[in-house]
């Protein structure tokens, strides 16, 4: 399954750049989630590959990737070796 | 009286002076979690505390730390405030006895009030959503209490599990759901994959404050939490039938999610501070697809901050874990006193027990390690004499430091099982465990110097109780 949710759009919000990069795989695909009910003050962006969701009046260290920790970031083969919780069973044959 | 939703709830811990109203405006993040992991910080009697003016937001009511201190949880079970954490396990074994108390179905639910389905389901629109910890992958529903039934017999009340779980947005209408393998929904959703098909699930957020306490129990599998739920109110619990998937849902929710576990889908999740006190993800897990959100007009969105211990988590998820162990320990050791499995979910338990004969409480020990719920969680046990309290860590310490031998008195045994998450096994879920016998010897085994103890005079509980008045009128 493609892991861009089909229920997020991908406007860019009037007046707010759109982030280059996610914050923590750096991947280059991310797509608006929500605007804040108060015009203008808020978005909340998500990467369309690690699903990484941000609001941009986080702290620097959840909205950058040059301040995002080493320790949080994730790689493209993070994501594709991720282990499954729980497993999906083998279908029975009815 | 027993409540039956949150905004009673939270009413009662205003009046008792244990809700605090933050009137300044404050940031999403890290404001919010901020302010509730420093709850944890500043003392046992923390309040909740309830914010509603969040920068960007018009209408957000979001309700922290609801249980996050015995006195809160006191008055959750309806007791006094000042009831003791021993006081409260005690009394929280006690009701058990009526389990099973069958639940009442109403009418005319409270969060029938609005309804969005299908295209117009957007989390956002009706939940102020916020970010917890630094490392979370996203915005998390942690204190929602998930309803699901088994797909093979549908029918059966006890099999339908009412449980949380932690759930990541991960989408306006999708949630990426951790059922660990060992969780009742677990069972549900095997089954459904088994035969290729969806499972449906009912979210109920803003519960009654004896929901949380239930839906994280180590019950029986085919234990109703409604009739655990009922017994600890001391009267039925009220439920009312979820309109989208026909599941039992508490009538006095704030909002109700309803939805499908998407067959044999999984989706990158986390990670997610745990109440281990340490991340856990990214992992591959399912995902919820949502199809209707009924909900109270300006809903309270409640959520829990866990962390580094202790948060509201460890408030929340003690006493519903000592009890089942002293329930199951005493059925066959009637010496045992009390139980204090506290700590990180009872990876670590300390017991008070009698001893019947030297060796005694190393066994009573040993046993609390096999219990269903020690199978996966119980690594290290700390055996203390019977008039020592568990829940007194300056006694136990105290205990410890004068009764132990260690060569003869630390036991380890290699190789037992625990829950992957605990982050000191090694390969997860494969742990040694410990016994910590801090009784006094007794024959035949005749160790030790320990000559005549000085014991607390008799007259000392009269007093205790007498100062305490003392103090309280002063």
């Amino acid at each position: 399954m493609n892991a861009t949710d089909a229920t997020n759009d991908a406007r860019t919000p009037a007046g707010q750049d759109r982030p280059a990069l996610c914050p923590r795989c750096a991947h280059e695909e991310i797509t608006a989630v929500a605007d804040s009910p108060v015009p203008g003050v808020w978005q909340v962006f998500q990467c369309a590959r690690c699903l990484y969701m941000w609001r941009t009046t986080e702290p620097a260290r959840r909205t950058t990737r040059e301040a995002y920790p080493v320790g949080f970031r994730m790689t493209a083969a993070d994501i594709e070796t991720a282990s499954e919780v729980p497993t999906v069973p083998p279908l029975l044959n009815r | 009286m027993p409540y039956d939703d949150l905004r009673s709830f939270l009413d009662t811990l205003e009046k008792e002076g244990q809700l605090l109203r933050i009137t300044e405006e404050v940031l999403p993040e890290p404001d919010i979690a901020a302010a509730a992991n420093a709850a944890g910080r500043i003392g046992d009697g923390a309040p909740a505390l309830w914010f509603d003016n969040v920068k960007g937001f018009m209408d957000a009511r979001i309700a922290m730390n609801v249980h996050g201190s015995w006195r809160n949880h006191a008055l959750a079970l309806g007791l006094p405030k000042e009831t003791s954490p021993r006081e409260q396990v005690e009394e929280f074994a006690r009701r058990w006895d009526a389990f099973p108390v069958a639940p009442e179905r109403r009418a005319d639910a409270p969060w029938q009030e609005n309804t969005v389905t299908g295209e117009d389901v957007n989390l956002f629109d009706i939940l102020p959503l916020f970010r917890l910890n630094d490392g979370d992958g996203g915005f998390y529903l942690d204190k929602a209490a998930v309803v699901s039934r088994d797909p093979e017999d549908p029918d059966h009340f006890g099999k339908q599990n009412l449980g949380t779980y932690r759930m990541e947005v991960i989408g306006r209408d999708r949630l990426a759901l951790q059922p660990v393998p060992v969780h009742d929904i677990a069972k549900h959703l095997r089954i459904a994959e088994e035969r290729g098909e969806d499972l449906p699930v009912a979210i109920t957020l803003g519960n009654d404050p004896v929901v949380p306490i239930v839906a994280g129990m180590p019950l029986r599998y085919d234990q109703s939490e409604y009739e655990m739920a009922g017994a600890l109110r001391g009267a039925p619990m009220p439920i009312a039938t979820a309109p989208h998937t026909g599941l039992d849902v508490p009538w006095g929710a704030e909002v109700v999610i309803e939805g499908v576990v998407e067959s044999r889908v999984r989706q990158i999740e986390g990670p997610f501070g745990e109440f281990t006190g340490h991340y856990s993800g990214g992992r591959r897990m399912p995902v919820i697809r949502i199809e209707r959100i009924s909900y109270r007009t300006n809903p309270v969105f409640e959520s829990l901050y866990l962390g580094m211990p202790w948060t509201e988590c460890d408030y929340l998820v003690g006493p519903n874990t000592s009890v089942p162990l002293l329930k199951q320990l005493r059925a066959e050791f009637p010496e045992v006193r009390a139980v204090n499995a506290m700590y990180t979910h009872g990876l670590l338990v300390i017991i008070s027990t009698a001893k019947r004969y030297g060796g005694f409480a190393k066994a009573v020990g040993m046993r609390a390690m096999t219990t269903p719920h020690g199978l996966g969680y119980v690594s290290q046990v700390i055996l203390v004499d019977e008039d020592v309290d568990p829940f007194d860590l300056p006694q136990v310490m105290w205990a410890q430091s004068a009764k132990v031998n260690p060569k003869e008195d630390v036991i380890v045994l290699p190789n037992l099982s625990v829950v992957e998450l605990a982050p000191a096994s090694q390969p997860a879920g494969v742990t040694s465990k410990m016994i910590i016998d801090a009784t006094t010897p007794v024959a035949p085994d005749v160790r030790g110097n320990f000559g005549t103890p000085v014991k607390d005079l008799p007259e000392t509980a009269e007093w205790t109780k007498r100062l305490r008045a003392l103090l309280a009128d002063r």
